[in-house]
């Protein structure tokens, strides 16, 4: 069965590289770019095959148990569906990949220079190396660390929340949610990355089903569902009560607000453990930014994109 | 495209091309009969099979799936994956051809194979290795970093870094000079090709080729043939001065040029139009082509030369080409986005 749908992949992108992108990159004179364009073709197809299972997994959960009932007013949701659409196709990343390739390929070569090659985790732990496996699994825990701390600081620099406040700004939170960013976090994002790569190199990518079933996971840990995962579960994996519960309205009150918040994790909770910012309960909270505008909370992309930038400017000026 | 490994597959006819002649002029050769008696000349008759029925090892570099597949070459079988860090994407014997090196540009390593046992046995760091090419001496050994925007030469006796040139940009494939003097690599990004002075790492020369320029071999004959991506020509360059000389028709997407193993004729891979282009090596005439689907990329001959094994980038595959019928008897699933290969005969 799974033999069969890698058959099927492989048909399927053979299909559109031989016979679309191919001759539009040769038309276009951008034959240069063909191995980043079929690596981006991989990106898109797997972000497609992750929306369908994103809606085939949380769909029916969010209509199982749903925290709340968002009305006859969709708007702010088609928003994040747009989000979604742009960011997992590969559109978003697309422009984020242009811009960022020269920064990062001049960083690295600069560190070449002066004769640092990037390490893996093979490398530093050389019995990963025959276990590509469990190489993969210590990224994921790796790289999550290091978005937690991404994720500390998006709530702890004024400026840096002036752009995370439109993803906290939605008030009918859903799985579509999870892609719901600026731009320009986004851009700061793949730096965040690259400078981690620096100093771990950049994950295996043989695993995409691994890949996929993350990035489910992270947009259930958004869904508009009553799920927590027990006792025990809870310190393993995000489940949508203990995100719910960092995007809640009242995320800033109590021993958590010198933090900005709680329950920063995006996939494991124990960075919250570890580092004193989880709040485990039972609770759903309303969620959304009390210090958000109208425009952030119910517009569309343009327009979240267009106030985003706006209080990001603000914000760096000193006036947000 | 569907490709079903197991299904058998057409016998496509050598295909008739659009060429320039020798003399510079345009027109629609029908190579077909001047290849067939060239080819049945050099080549005893061959029944079509899977396998090369040749006892060795095929190693296809699978780029994205970061392993080496290795094909047992008689029965045109996967019999085992080796893992590499990141991403592999060419391969070269070592100057004694007692080992495969193996560039893992992501990974930022050269990873070296025992051919006879298809083991990996050691690996070396170094800085984002794309594409790498010995001098013919066996003293250098180049590397074109591609996303670095750098050239290394290094000694090859230790794979001590000896000079690193910033390349701008996109510093794609290698070629040297027969006295292993003058080291070639192609420019993808800036549409140029620089010649450099191993001794010293200066720069001689940087001149204008073609669009999106990749493959690069120096022919028996000494001119330089450059292959352009983003046209459908192969550029002859003189290899002293640089200047390009005239340009040959090939077929669209012009990627990489490979000898074949008598030194009769050479094979050009054109990534776009789907095909494998034969032109005589001596004065590159457009022979014909073959089909050759999936987006062709490096190739490789079976000891006897009867057939070429060529890495099908998109399909994960690796197509095998009767040299004489010009039938691609055979398409092997290997990992995602293979790209180098060798095929390394056993005794």
């Amino acid at each position: 069965m799974i033999a069969a749908l890698g058959e099927a992949y492989v048909a399927l992108k053979q299909t559109i590289f031989e016979h679309a992108l191919l001759p539009a990159l040769y038309a276009l004179g951008l034959m240069a770019f063909e191995e980043a364009a079929e690596e981006w073709l991989d990106f898109a197809l797997l972000g497609a095959l992750t929306v369908f299972v994103s809606v085939a997994v949380c769909l029916p959960l969010e209509r199982w148990r749903p925290v709340e009932d968002h009305g006859a007013d969709r708007g702010p949701i088609r928003t994040d569906v747009t989000y979604t659409l742009l960011s997992r196709l590969g559109l978003a990343p697309l422009f984020a990949f242009i811009l960022l390739r020269p920064i990062e390929a001049a960083w690295a070569a600069g560190l070449a220079r002066l004769g640092f090659i990037p390490p893996t985790l093979e490398t530093l732990i050389p019995p990963l190396r025959d276990a590509p496996l469990l190489a993969f699994l210590a990224y994921v825990v790796v790289l999550d660390f290091a978005e937690y701390w991404r994720h500390r600081l998006q709530h702890r620099l004024g400026w840096w929340w002036a752009l995370h406040s439109l993803h906290h700004a939605q008030r009918q939170m859903t799985f579509w949610t999870d892609d719901r960013n600026h731009f320009i976090d986004d851009l700061l994002a793949g730096l965040w990355f690259a400078l981690v790569a620096t100093f771990i190199g950049v994950p295996p990518g043989q695993f995409p089903l691994l890949i996929l079933l993350t990035r489910v996971a992270e947009s259930l840990s958004h869904a508009n569902v009553r799920l927590e995962f027990g006792r025990i579960g809870r310190y393993l994996l995000v489940s949508p009560q203990y995100h719910r519960a960092h995007h809640g309205l009242d995320h800033a009150e109590g021993r958590h607000a010198l933090a900005h918040g709680c329950n920063f994790a995006v996939l494991l909770p124990v960075w919250d453990v570890l580092f004193g910012t989880a709040r485990f309960g039972r609770d759903y909270p309303a969620t959304g930014d009390l210090s958000g505008s109208e425009r952030l909370a119910l517009g569309s992309w343009w327009g979240t994109q267009a106030e985003g930038a706006k209080r990001f400017a603000r914000a760096l000026i000193g006036r947000g | 495209m569907s490709i079903d490994p197991k299904a058998p597959v057409p016998a496509p006819s050598l295909l008739k091309c659009c060429c320039l002649d020798s003399s510079g002029r345009d027109g629609l050769i029908a190579r077909r009969t001047l290849l067939a008696t060239a080819l049945a000349t050099a080549l005893p008759a061959a029944p079509a099979r899977a396998g090369s029925g040749q006892a060795g090892h095929v190693f296809v570099l699978d780029s994205r799936d970061a392993t080496v597949s290795v094909i047992d070459a008689a029965r045109g079988e996967v019999v085992k994956r080796l893992p590499t860090l990141r991403e592999p994407h060419h391969l070269v014997y070592t100057p004694d051809r007692s080992e495969i090196v193996l560039g893992d540009s992501v990974g930022n390593e050269f990873l070296f194979l025992d051919p006879a046992r298809a083991e990996a046995t050691r690996s070396l760091r170094v800085s984002n290795p794309y594409h790498l090419m010995f001098s013919p001496d066996g003293r250098w050994l180049t590397v074109a970093s591609l996303r670095r925007h750098q050239i290394d030469l290094y000694r090859a006796a230790d794979y001590a870094l000896v000079h690193r040139l910033a390349a701008p940009r996109m510093p794609s494939h290698i070629a040297w000079s027969p006295d292993s003097r003058v080291t070639y690599v192609t420019l993808q990004g800036t549409n140029d090709l620089i010649a450099v002075e191993a001794e010293t790492g200066r720069i001689l020369w940087r001149k204008p080729t073609g669009d999106t320029p990749a493959g690069i071999l120096r022919a028996a004959t000494g001119e330089l043939l450059v292959a352009n991506m983003g046209e459908e020509t192969v550029s002859v360059i003189d290899p002293e001065s640089g200047e390009t000389m005239r340009r040959i028709r090939t077929g669209a997407g012009a990627h990489n040029i490979f000898p074949s193993p008598d030194g009769r004729v050479l094979f050009v891979t054109n990534r776009v139009a789907g095909t494998i282009s034969i032109l005589d090596a001596g004065r590159f005439a457009v022979l014909g082509a073959y089909g050759a689907p999936g987006a062709p990329d490096c190739l490789d001959f079976s000891p006897d030369g009867r057939q070429i094994w060529f890495t099908q980038r998109v399909a994960n595959r690796v197509g095998v080409l009767e040299v004489e019928t010009g039938a691609l008897v055979a398409q092997i699933r290997v990992g995602r986005s293979p790209h180098g290969i060798l095929f390394h005969a056993l005794a």
